[in-house]
């Protein structure tokens, strides 16, 4: 309860004399990696079931370290539980254990087999809220490169599985060729890098600098003692057409630059280091549908303004070029943004600002640029910590495979099961990797979020390994009108809304 | 003092419309903090004249109480949740509230803490949908857009960034709003280096490349020969007339593209475009400081190939687009070549313009003159592929006779840049072959302009 005299430092006076300062915003530490960048001259020629066999490989050895610790000694009626190497090595009546990459196989989810067989050619699938159905039986296999074998046991429903997810189960094979499970084992979260392992603290000779150490060092003495904050924003769906938020939008602009509010918040304002944009920040609802009818019109030569409208990318284009003179931006991809559709998604190409581009890095440069396109997902180094980001499909998408709503949840499986898109290339579209599969999570990230979620919410989970994690999933700003920031020195989330009333 | 309460006068009670405090702090260059507390001083100030005259709207920060944070149904929910372990943490959050001004004491009752409140904007009536102050904000522009946003921000409180890093300009001109803005930039650069007449350009895109493709082609040309006699201000001069609609270019249209051709003229006043600079940042906002560095960057490696391929390069690009706008080059006067204005060509229709001068300068035979018409043949280059001896496709061409009539579309433009070019008086013999070169270049352009 506050009533209009309460209010203390506000601007509700007459206008002084005296000048108003201007803030300094706080520097930004960072450092962005390129685990997910795909080479120009990629190839789409290759089989996908490279990818299922490099992550086994890669995921293997830590999932056998878990299961061999947790189950060398398991004598279950007078039988000890030994290791099998292959999947089709489990014998009917021998407890044993063995790695394999898991399979799901559900009513709703699209089966290409089917899709080939039934003539059905459609490029886009129709829209599936959930694979999972409760009264459905669901099929739970184990595979690896010699074959599968059906799970069964009560354990596999309490625990949320998805396609691709590498796990060991111990247990014996029935009569009927399933493998009763006792239970399971996961990799668990690999080891996470210290803080500033890439960049190197500012101001002090931290090892593995590979940063231009003349700017932190310069830096930190202005900024000693200073909170930092990152805002994390995603949806942002500038659109041509709905403009119920583009108020919101106007003072999330005003909110970034430091001119709304007065001088004790701004000099807050001042603290958000840098603004990162997780994916769609483009509405989809301005896209037309291609009918038939448009296809037959005769093409005409060059543009054409009925069959694409620019507004939303113009506006999404000026926006940034605002905020951009103030605080550095990264930006990524989403399901709605002009990117490939397919995981990982690359950069949205910088033509598409032609204001703000002139913010990004020229080609060639090692430097990253001040309003950096990357990837989706990406991972970089925020401040010291390393941070791990998407645009949400990979929550999407393992989210269709379990009954449960609990986005964190799924993302701290993500974690454990050393693997942030387990459902890539199954149902969620990727790319054919041949050499090397980078949804394998080499280092543990410390922030770990998620963009275009139906709702915030955040949580810390730890590891074995005294690894912690922040997670995060930052709701869509056009539906919440929420904005997240986290402090980089403590980590702690707090949130913004902004409404109108 | 009251300046700007004459300003919001204006603003609100005679033009009736409504204002923010962002748009108050562009009008007046003013800090935002500053124009925040001018409204609030108005809002008082008019209301003390006539109560429920001005209506304003508020911006609330702050905590809100727990329970009004979440809706009704969520409180409900959180009470019955706590066997469960909450899926998420529950972290602060704050709240900005743009609030209409009788609905502030309500909308502050839900706060537990406040940490700033101020006035967003002030309009004439009642405003019965906030979302209207949108395309307030969007006007915003009007005032903005015309300045560096890095400098900017400081004058208006915008929370500043010492590690700014852009792009190296002179790499890339900023593309934009317009196509134009490049081309803008080209001519500007060549002119300087010849201490060219400094030629009005109209405001318009189009208009704005008037100076003639060949008069540029040989600016540019010569340019490598004396870089050095380049004069940077009159750089600006293009650059930043090209923002108001010079009025000189109205008076009639009976020059030629000769007029372009006229012997150099002493340069225009240096200090006049330099005061325009200041007022008028905006239009040259990024192709002024181009032409500064493409100069710059001219004077500095003078002979070094790779310049020279890249600025030929430029050229071609100029020419080219010069070529798109030769329909309105023609149709407009140069008013700074007055010599030239008793020897214009007579050209009743500015549609017949182009053809018109072509014919006087090709061989033509006119043989049939009935209903006023004229038909004949002319001689024109003509445009021939062949494949030589290596293999290679070769574009030649070769003079050629073609049927015309007069009501006829005009034929293509080759023959008539041909044909000006080699009465170009500026373009001497060694540069006579580039302007052939941008014939061959065809333009896709006036094949669409000349059908419609």
């Amino acid at each position: 309860m506050v009533s209009l005299n309460d209010v203390a430092g506000s601007l509700l006076q007459k206008p002084t004399d005296s000048a108003h300062t201007v803030g300094t915003r706080t520097d930004s530490q960072y450092k962005p990696l390129t685990t997910f960048n795909l080479s120009h001259q990629r190839s789409y020629q290759q089989q996908y079931g490279d990818m299922y066999f490099l992550r086994l490989t890669k995921i293997k050895p830590a999932v056998e370290e878990v299961a061999a610790a947790a189950w060398e000694d398991t004598v279950i009626g007078d039988e000890r539980a030994k290791q099998v190497e292959r999947v089709l090595d489990v014998r009917q009546g021998e407890l044993c254990w063995v790695v394999g990459t898991v399979y799901m196989n559900l009513q709703n989810k699209p089966n290409i087999l089917e899709d080939v067989s039934k003539d059905r050619w459609i490029s886009k699938p129709d829209p599936v809220h959930k694979y999972f159905k409760e009264d459905e039986t669901e099929e739970i296999m184990l595979e690896d490169d010699s074959g599968r074998i059906r799970l069964v046991g009560d354990i596999l429903h309490k625990i949320g599985l998805a396609t691709g997810c590498i796990m060991a189960v111990m247990g014996t094979e029935n009569s009927n060729g399933e493998l009763e499970v006792i239970d399971v084992k996961f990799p668990d979260m690999p080891p996470q890098p210290e803080r500033w392992a890439l960049s190197g603290q500012p101001g002090t000779q931290g090892n593995g600098v590979k940063k231009v150490k003349g700017e932190d060092e310069e830096m930190s003495g202005q900024t000693g003692g200073k909170r930092k904050k990152v805002a994390i924003v995603s949806g942002l769906a500038f659109s041509g057409s709905d403009a119920s938020y583009a108020l919101e939008l106007e003072l999330l602009l005003e909110f970034l630059l430091g001119e709304v509010l007065s001088p004790d918040a701004q000099s807050e304002l001042s603290e958000i280091s840098r603004l990162i944009v997780a994916g769609n920040s483009i509405s989809g609802s301005d896209v037309k549908p291609v009918t038939e009818e448009d296809k037959n019109k005769n093409k005409k030569y060059g543009y054409d303004a009925s069959a694409y409208n620019a507004v939303p990318s113009q506006l999404f284009d000026d926006f940034l070029a605002e905020i951009l003179a103030s605080i550095p931006v990264t930006l990524f991809p989403g399901p709605q943004d002009p990117a490939n559709s397919s995981y990982p998604q690359q950069p949205i190409h910088p033509a598409m600002f032609p204001n703000a581009r002139e913010y990004t890095n020229a080609p060639g440069s090692k430097e990253p640029g001040w309003l950096d396109i990357v990837t989706n997902p990406w991972e970089g180094e925020i401040d010291g910590w390393r941070a791990l980001g998407t645009g949400g499909q990979n929550v999407d998408d393992v989210y269709k495979y379990v009954k449960s709503e609990d986005r964190l949840g799924m993302m701290e499986a993500m974690c454990r099961w050393r693997c942030c898109a387990p459902t890539a290339p199954d149902t969620l579209w990727s790319y054919p990797f041949q050499d090397d599969d980078p949804f394998v999570l080499k280092d543990c990230p410390h922030i770990y979020f998620v963009g275009c979620q139906p709702e915030f919410g955040t949580k810390v989970v730890s590891g074995p390994a005294d690894q912690s994690v922040r997670l995060i999933t930052v709701p869509s700003f056009s539906a919440t009108k929420e904005i997240v920031l986290v402090d980089t020195e403590t980590l702690e989330v707090t949130k913004v809304q902004i409404t109108t009333a | 003092m009251d300046e700007y309460k004459k300003f919001l006068a204006d603003r609100l009670l005679s033009d009736e419309q409504p204002i923010t405090y962002r748009l108050l702090s562009r009008a007046l260059g003013i800090h935002v903090n500053t124009a925040k507390e001018m409204l609030y001083d108005y809002h008082t100030y008019q209301n003390g004249i006539k109560a429920e005259s001005i209506h304003a709207t508020y911006v609330v920060y702050g905590t809100k109480t727990q329970s009004s944070t979440a809706g009704d149904g969520d409180v409900e929910m959180s009470s019955s949740m706590p066997e469960h372990e909450p899926l998420s943490e529950t972290v602060p959050t704050t709240t900005l509230t743009l609030v209409r001004q009788e609905n502030l004491e309500a909308a502050l009752a839900e706060y537990q803490e406040v940490v700033s409140i101020h006035v967003y904007s002030l309009a004439p009536g009642p405003q019965r949908d906030v979302s209207l102050l949108y395309d307030v904000a969007k006007s915003l522009s009007e005032f903005s857009s015309k300045e560096d946003p890095l400098t900017a921000g400081e004058k208006y409180g915008t929370i500043r960034n010492l590690n700014v890093r852009r792009r190296d300009r002179q790499a890339r001109p900023k593309p934009g709003s317009s196509t134009s803005q490049p081309t803008k930039a080209q001519p500007a650069k060549a002119q300087p280096a010849k201490a060219q007449p400094v030629v009005p350009i109209k405001a318009e895109p189009a208009a704005s490349k008037k100076p003639s493709p060949f008069e540029v082609a040989a600016a540019a040309a010569k340019l490598k020969k004396q870089p050095s006699s380049q004069t940077p201000p009159s750089s600006e001069t293009p650059a930043s007339s090209a923002g108001k609609p010079a009025p000189a270019l109205k008076r009639g249209g009976s020059g030629g593209i000769m007029q372009s051709f006229a012997k150099t003229k002493p340069p225009k006043p240096k200090p006049e475009p330099k005061k325009e600079e200041d007022t008028e940042m905006a239009l040259s906002d990024d192709g002024e400081a181009d032409d500064e560095d493409i100069a710059k960057e001219k004077a500095e490696y003078k002979d070094s190939d790779a310049v020279r391929k890249s600025r030929k390069q430029r050229e071609e690009e100029l020419r080219r687009m010069m070529e798109e706008d030769d329909e309105e080059e023609k149709s407009e006067e140069d008013p700074a070549d007055e010599e030239m204005e008793e020897a214009p060509e007579p050209e009743p229709e500015p549609e017949e313009e182009p053809k018109a001068k072509e014919e006087e300068k090709e061989p033509t035979e006119i043989t049939t003159t009935s209903n006023g018409r004229r038909r004949g043949r002319r001689k024109v280059m003509k445009k021939e592929r062949v494949m030589d001896e290596q293999g290679y496709l070769v574009t030649i061409q070769k003079p050629g006779w073609e049927s015309f009539s007069e009501d006829e579309a005009p034929p293509p433009k080759k023959p008539a840049t041909a044909s000006s070019v080699s009465s170009t008086p500026a373009s001497s013999a060694g540069k006579a072959k580039k302007p052939t070169g941008k014939g061959a270049q065809g333009n896709i352009m006036s094949f669409f302009a000349k059908k419609s």
